[in-house]
């Protein structure tokens, strides 16, 4: 049996219960990202929206990339995980409209996933996959029994990260 | 806002969106050269977080039709339709018989997007006359993906994830047949000031 444990727009959440799995339904131009600690098999998996706050760092928010990470990884840290243990997949970030005309949101997805290297490198974590890109929404499930993540797109079935 | 005013500016939204919705359905009417009546449209604020539920689900696949609008209002309009109910839309729009449609084609997504821009642009002259406001709507994009991927769209635009948006539902009606479709409309932030501000002007005068 799997408990899964959904996760919304600019959430995160962690568990250390095998039979969960955290998940991230329909993602589009927002971001999965998944910091694991192989050790004490705590998982825990961002929801990110939007790169970075517009107006500079005036409140943490896990609906921004950035402040997501660090956000969660505290919140990690706080439940005994090391950094330096953690290993990070991450999926999402298509840009779901291609059309000339629409430049304001033309590569909000790019711009996701930018500031999620930017960020995970300034902390340290280690990025182990990612399947970012493109032009299809994702669900993403993280699987506290192992850290595995996997990708479900419109009329396929699940695949791993 | 205070409260009473903020309810007041709501009631003028929300007569604003039934007038665009009962004009869009003559848009419609002329594009598929038949009688098309609109059955009870009703105007809601519902909090955006919650849309994806409304819809059966963020995983849950569908078709986005979506409008940027440019102009004294600027802000954005997105229809979505569940995918077996967008597969009926298109049968209705072509004038084909119900079933026929097995799945969304390059002329299908047109005929829908064409709904799409036809209704949007009633919806929007509508708006304009009766608060005296220009706004345009860019070509309509078609996007057939998963209901939350959709939503996507408009939060990168616009930062409304804690924030209600206006919810316009309204069922089509033709010989018989019956579509339901739902309408989000996502003013940008300075447009609600410049609506609320303009009212108020016809209030005074």
């Amino acid at each position: 049996m799997q408990d899964n444990l959904a996760v919304g727009l600019g959430e995160y959440k962690i568990s250390h219960t095998v039979s969960d799995v955290l998940v991230a339904y329909g993602l589009g131009s927002c971001v999965g990202i998944g910091l694991y600690d192989p050790q004490l098999r705590l998982a825990g998996l961002l929801h990110a929206v939007l790169p970075s706050s517009p107006n500079g760092a005036v409140e943490k928010s896990a609906k921004y990339v950035t402040s997501g990470i660090e956000l969660l990884l505290e919140e990690m840290i706080k439940a005994g995980a090391v950094p330096s243990r953690i290993i990070v997949r991450m999926a999402g970030g298509a840009n779901m409209l291609t059309a000339p005309g629409f430049a304001h949101t033309f590569n909000i997805g790019t711009r996701n996933v930018e500031a999620a290297h930017e960020t995970l490198q300034r902390l340290r974590l280690r990025l182990v996959a990612e399947e970012v890109g493109g032009t299809i929404g994702r669900t993403v499930r993280f699987y506290v029994r192992d850290g595995r993540m996997t990708i479900r797109t419109v009329g396929n079935q699940e695949r791993e990260v | 806002m205070d409260e009473e005013y903020a309810k007041h500016f709501q009631t003028v939204l929300a007569n604003m969106a039934n007038i665009g919705i009962r004009n869009a359905a003559r848009g419609m009417s002329a594009m598929v050269g038949e009688d098309l009546t609109v059955t009870m449209p009703t105007v809601k604020a519902v909090p955006f977080y919650e849309i994806p539920t409304l819809l059966g689900g963020p995983e849950t696949e569908a078709v986005g039709i979506y409008l940027r609008v440019e102009g004294a209002i600027p802000g954005q309009i997105m229809m979505v339709i569940p995918y077996p109910k967008a597969l009926e839309l298109a049968d209705l729009t072509m004038g084909e018989p119900p079933g026929t449609t097995k799945h969304l084609g390059p002329m299908e997504r047109s005929a829908l997007a064409e709904l799409g821009n036809l209704t949007g642009s009633f919806f929007l002259n509508a708006i304009a006359d009766k608060a005296g406001l220009a706004a345009r709507p860019s070509p309509p994009a078609v996007i057939v993906d998963m209901v939350g991927a959709i939503m996507d769209v408009i939060l990168a635009t616009a930062d409304v994830l804690s924030e209600e948006v206006l919810m316009v539902q309204a069922k089509f009606l033709r010989n018989g047949r019956e579509t339901q479709a739902d309408f989000w409309l996502i003013p940008d932030h300075h447009t609600i000031e410049t609506i609320a501000k303009q009212i108020e002007a016809k209030n005074a005068g």
